[in-house]
């Protein structure tokens, strides 16, 4: 998996004791335009504070132009802000 | 006192490596803490001095606190990253919260370093060795970043320990351990002494810690005067002051702010200017901690590094700035000789309480000036410092207020 740390658009959920969880997600192509990628699977999902700095961190699986691909996307706290952090 | 347990949690190269951790959690690759990088200031702005070095800048004889383009000449291949302070806090933060769940009394010395004190906590969660790796190794892991920490039995030896081993570890320094692991190193590593006074004591023919200790008390008070008695204390490892948990203000003996003008100034106007600035703040600070001030200096630098200082006392003790900046500008022009400067700054001192205060009919009646003062600071405390400013300081280029980073955190301070 290559690191990209890029920021994407995010629809996600929070279920009533506040846990989030990603939904679906565009990100910009080579062509400039939009992909949209449903999440599939989420095989893992963990926290980090590095730096003090508090993030949610999930580990996905989904179909991307027709290929099952693993990739892991970050969601920082302080921020609100979603990233596609590796794929 | 001697079953105290106090340990010193020092983050190593704090700002270099808090500045690395917080760039590869955003994506990046390369970690700063292995190659030869430095935070620094900006040189345009000239405010460039290395604030932090990493382990292998060190090795090319850089310092923090020397400008950046000498550390650049050291090694040419330096990578030089921008300080974020607002990253510094969030981690200072976050290390704090961390030791909080192993000892209710601890005391933020610097943004960077924090005394914990584990008295009686050793019932509890265990022996401190074991304890103090373990809390090491969560901050390693949870944080990402090196601590170092010292255990001992008052605050100096704590302290003198965390430094003895870096990065990543955990020394002990107990009182039996003084005269081997201490009483060797160069009298320079001792916690207070500096260029002047290492000088002085070379002199003596005191070169190490052990020297000092082992010279006669009554030599020093001599040669230093009560200074003298500190520093033979301190060499024997002898110091007992509380470790002060948050919220209590420490003894502070002059309040003062400076700052270096990113252009240099030469005339009058554009100077007093600056020293309302660095007075707003001081006056700020001096107001927060509820004292007034008797004395005010202004010290000034010229673009060639030459720096001197005026001072006067007010015949009534006043925590007014415009009272301040009205002396500080009688000082300046009393002392400036009309060279171009680059840095000014402004110390207040002999506090004392603001609780009572003489009035006096010989004096500029300042009551409405308090009152303003005090409107003022609580504007600024609700929406943020540069809510409200002088007029005088609109298309100025200037900064309405200076000195000091951010919020109430020391960088450094020299009261245990």
């Amino acid at each position: 998996m290559k690191v990209y740390m890029k920021q994407i658009k995010m629809i996600a959920w929070f279920s009533e004791n506040g846990t989030l969880t990603p939904f679906k997600f565009q990100i910009k192509d080579d062509n400039n335009e939009f992909i949209t990628v449903k999440i599939g699977r989420i095989s893992e999902r963990s926290e980090e504070k590095l730096a003090g700095n508090r993030m949610m961190v999930y580990r996905c699986q989904s179909e991307i132009n027709g290929v099952e691909r693993q990739y892991e996307l970050k969601y920082e706290v302080a921020t609100c802000k979603w990233y596609l952090y590796k794929m | 006192m001697n079953d105290r347990i106090i340990m010193h949690v020092d983050a190593n190269s704090a700002f270099l490596s808090w500045s690395t951790v917080y760039a590869l959690q955003h994506g990046g690759t390369v970690d700063y803490r292995e190659i030869p990088s430095i935070v620094g200031g900006n040189q345009a702005t000239r405010h460039g001095i290395v604030l932090a070095k990493s382990i292998p800048a060190k090795k090319y004889g850089i310092q923090t606190g020397e400008p950046v383009v000498q550390a650049l000449r050291k090694c040419p291949s330096l990578v030089v990253i921008p300080p974020e302070y607002h990253v510094y806090m969030q981690c200072s933060s976050a290390m704090l919260e961390i030791l909080k769940d192993y000892s209710d009394r601890i005391q933020v010395f610097s943004i960077d370093e924090v005394f914990l004190d584990y008295t009686g906590m050793e019932k509890v969660l265990g022996d401190p060795v074991k304890v103090a790796h373990h809390i090491k190794d969560r901050i390693k892991k949870e944080l990402g970043f090196t601590v170092s920490i010292g255990i001992s039995t008052n605050k100096l030896l704590a302290k003198m320990a965390s430094d003895l081993k870096k990065p990543d570890a955990v020394t002990t320094l107990y009182r039996e351990e003084i005269p081997f692991k201490m009483w060797k190193l160069n009298v320079r590593d001792l916690y207070m002494v500096g260029a002047a006074t290492e000088a002085k004591l070379m002199k003596m023919g005191i070169y190490t810690i052990g020297d000092l200790a082992n010279t006669e008390v009554e030599y020093l008070r001599y040669k230093f005067k009560s200074w003298g008695e500190v520093l033979w204390c301190y060499a024997n490892g002898i110091e007992n002051s509380e470790v002060k948990p948050e919220g209590e203000i420490p003894y502070v003996k002059g309040i003062g702010n400076s700052c270096t003008i990113h252009f240099d100034v030469e005339d009058r106007e554009t100077a007093h200017k600056v020293l309302l600035s660095l007075v707003e703040t001081v006056g700020m600070r001096l107001r927060h901690g509820n004292f007034c001030c008797r004395l005010v200096q202004v010290s000034i630098k010229t673009n060639e590094l030459k720096s001197y200082s005026h001072q006067r006392k007010f015949f009534v003790p006043t925590d007014c700035t415009n009272a301040i900046y009205e002396e500080a500008c009688r000082l300046f022009d009393e002392a400036w000789k009309g060279e171009p400067i680059r840095n000014l700054g402004v110390r207040v001192s002999e506090l004392c309480g603001n609780d009572f205060v003489q009035l006096s009919m010989l004096e500029k009646d300042y009551e409405k000036q308090r009152k303003i003062d005090k409107a003022i600071d609580g504007i600024r405390m609700k929406f943020g410092s540069l809510s409200v400013f002088r007029a005088g300081f609109l298309y100025s280029r200037l900064s309405p207020l200076q000195g000091g980073i951010v919020e109430d955190f020391p960088v450094m301070t020299s009261i245990l």
